[in-house]
């Protein structure tokens, strides 16, 4: 099955006053792959929201190919916009209609039953408030009322840019059993960006991660983690005295190993032995057990896609420092294949500066 | 047509609208209010005594008038004799004569009566509320698009319609629609409401077939420059994607603008200096023709004289309407929309 969403080499340039020109997207690829919830990540300003901008047609783009259902968009995206339904950053809506009629009014602007409305508004929650004015409404609410204008005419794609944005827990919990029955009940192929990445590590199946307008990475969420996860052990010991010695061990142990495994690195972190690299824990306590160390506490650290996102778009944080917005990695316009367990996920690795 | 169906809908669903319906409903109630109560039929035969009462009350007292009335040679006194030498009264009898060297009062001074003539005075009032009409309808037209870009509603519209041409002359279409329903409305509403008023208080002759023809046209010229001003108030909240921008350059430019204008072309002592106001070309849009007086030739016998017809008119005003709305387009279609 063709891809639903296939971008490639998409470009925009923000020409500013008196300063070089902004590429906020710098060669982006995409691919969506159809009844998937893909995840769509990266730090703030990597071009999220002007990449589905620009796929909806709200922005032109410098350059660039993008197909929505195979077909050439913006070009095409008349034919096809019945079929898309999408929330793009914070939407607002106009504030003296109540919720009921800025829904009914769109319904009626496309062609869409009536009844439909009422359906959507139930199906977020916005039953009883449907009927006072959106003014009055709180972010939460405007929020829920941007995704039933999504959801209001059945669409087979589902875009909504951080639509997590303001919810109350009761709130993501729905929506994410919403996203996931509409995606695999349903067949709607759904792409959410997100910054809540427990939440995305829960809802989505596959993911790509942006950085300064270019993918980093893209592939099934799990295969990421895996692959990217700083798989480290942690190793105690009953005296701290022996944590140099054990150092040395590993290290020197993993000269024997095969040449192919990446090289084990042990290093002290305080009264711990930080191991990675190890091709399994069981070779750790053997090795140590020869070297006549023995350990008291062996932990694996478990994986996460925020640790993952971290140190793939290069803005994990550095104690008395803050990122600033543009300092992500930067990744060569040329990705590089790299072969992650059975699946091939491009990996474009942190780069230098340009 | 479902887009343009729901357009009607959200201009009439707008608390704006029903606010300035009220308003000019109101205005035009107003107006033939204003006819009703001070137009009349002329006085009544009581109160045209009683004023001729008070007329020979305050003659009496007017010594001086009562005593040439009284004294056949007053005027040949030392202090007249000139009267006899002036042409101005040259034919009038002693009593005329009197009466204007000293004043006399009748019964016509003491009792003002107005009598509302619809033929002569209703078509200078229907074009004034076609006008203002249009006016408020070029409000209306521009706040419906300047709030729909300022809320954010437009960039929602158009994940629903990206065809931006389409939803654009939608948009005009509606606007001008909802205007010239509205401008027609308030016209048939002033009309009958001043007929009403002229043929229970006033004088309702002379509305025949020439009145007609001669009044028609204007009427409906009216009509289409309100219209116009909707189109163009419209185009303006498309460019400046903020009613206050719309609003405050046409505003700025009737006020301020055009004096500016003509005070430079005074400045250069240009000809015609008047041509370079819109509301000249309005108004010979709007009454068929304008002519135009050059004096500044101070020896000439004759005036230098300009006419604007309202071809003309209309061909410079529908060209300044066009320009904008072209430009709106090609910004709207162009721009990014975030
Ligand atoms: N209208 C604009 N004019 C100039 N620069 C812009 C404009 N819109 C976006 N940008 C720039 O484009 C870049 C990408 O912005 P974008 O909104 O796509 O980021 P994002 O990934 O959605 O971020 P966030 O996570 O904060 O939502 C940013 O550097 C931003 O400064
Ligand atoms: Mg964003």
């Amino acid at each position: 099955m063709p891809p639903i969403i296939e971008i490639s080499g998409l470009r925009k340039t923000y020409s500013r006053a008196f300063r070089q020109p902004h590429n906020a997207l710098d060669g982006l690829d995409l691919e969506v792959a159809a009844g998937q919830v893909h995840g769509f990540l990266g730090p703030n300003g990597s071009g999220k929201t002007t990449t589905l901008r620009a796929l909806l047609g709200l922005i032109r783009v410098d350059g660039g190919t993008m197909r929505i259902f195979g077909e050439e968009v913006p070009q095409r995206l008349p034919d096809v916009v019945a079929r898309i339904g999408a929330v793009v950053e914070s939407p607002q809506f106009f504030k003296h209609f109540s919720g009921r009629l800025t829904l009914q009014l769109l319904a009626e602007s496309a062609g869409v039953s009536k009844t439909r409305v009422e359906e959507v508004l139930e199906q977020v929650g916005l039953r009883d408030a449907a009927k006072a004015s959106v003014k009055g409404y709180s972010l939460g609410m405007r929020q829920r009322l941007a995704v039933a204008q999504a959801l209001l005419k059945q669409p087979q794609l589902l875009i909504l840019d951080e639509p997590a944005n303001g919810l109350d827990p009761a709130g993501i919990h729905h929506m994410r059993e919403l996203l996931q029955w509409l995606a695999h009940s349903q067949g709607v192929t759904v792409v959410v960006s997100s910054h809540l990445l427990s939440e995305v590590q829960q809802l989505c199946d596959s993911m790509t991660i942006v950085s300064r307008g270019r993918r980093i990475v893209d592939g099934s969420v799990a295969d990421i983690i895996a692959g990217h996860g700083d798989s480290s052990l942690t190793v105690r010991f009953p005296d701290a005295a022996s944590l140099p010695e054990a150092a040395e061990a590993l290290t020197a142990a993993s000269g024997s190993l095969d040449a192919a495994k990446a090289a084990v690195t042990a290093s002290v972190d305080r009264d711990r032995l930080v191991v990675r690299g190890a091709p399994e824990a069981s070779w750790v306590t053997k090795t140590l057990a020869d070297a006549g160390i023995y350990l008291s506490e062996l932990r694996t650290e478990t994986k996460n896609l925020e640790s993952v996102f971290l140190e793939l778009t290069g803005t994990a944080p550095v104690p008395g420092q803050t990122v600033q917005i543009g300092e992500s990695a930067v990744v060569p316009a040329a990705p590089a294949e790299v072969a992650v367990g059975d699946v091939t996920i491009e990996v474009e690795s942190e780069g230098a500066e340009r | 047509m479902n887009l343009f169906k729901a357009e009607l809908r959200r201009i009439a669903r707008r608390r704006l609208s029903l606010i300035f319906g009220i308003i000019a409903a109101a205005g035009v109630l107003v107006l033939a209010g204003v006819f009703w109560f001070t137009s009349s039929k002329g006085p009544t035969a009581e109160a045209l005594e009683e004023a001729q009462a008070e007329a020979d009350r305050m003659n009496e007292e007017n010594y001086e008038y009562e005593a040439c009335i009284e004294d056949e040679a007053y005027l040949e006194g030392p202090d007249y004799e000139w009267v006899e030498d002036d042409p101005y009264y040259d034919g009038l009898s002693h009593e005329e004569a009197c009466a204007e060297l000293f004043g006399v009062w009748t019964a016509e001074d003491l009792i003002w009566t107005y009598t509302f003539d619809f033929a002569e005075e209703s078509p200078l009032l229907l074009i004034g509320v076609a006008i203002v009409a249009g006016l408020v309808m070029m409000m209306l037209a521009s706040s419906a698009i300047g709030a729909e870009w300022s809320s954010g509603g437009m960039a929602n519209l158009l994940l629903w319609h990206p065809n931006r041409m389409r939803v654009w002359g939608t948009k005009l279409g509606a606007a001008a629609a909802v205007c010239a329903a509205a401008v027609l409305a308030l016209m048939l509403l002033a009309f009958g409401l001043l007929y009403l008023a002229a043929s229970v208080r006033g004088d309702v002759s002379g509305v025949d077939a020439g009145w007609w023809d001669e009044n028609l046209p204007k009427f409906a010229r009216a009509a289409v420059l309100s219209v116009g001003m909707t189109v163009l108030g419209a185009s303006l909240a498309m460019l400046g994607r903020h009613t206050a921008i719309s609003g405050g350059i046409i505003a700025g430019y009737l006020i301020v603008g055009d004096m500016l204008v003509r005070i430079a072309a005074m400045a250069l002592q240009m000809p015609f200096s008047e041509r370079l106001s819109l509301y000249t070309w309005v108004t010979a849009w709007v009454d068929g023709k304008t002519e135009l007086y050059d004096w500044t030739d101070l020896y000439a016998e004759t005036a230098d004289v300009m006419v604007i017809t309202a071809s003309e008119a209309g061909l410079l005003l529908g060209g300044i309407v066009l320009g904008f709305a072209v430009l709106a387009t090609w910004a709207f279609q162009r721009r990014d929309v975030s």
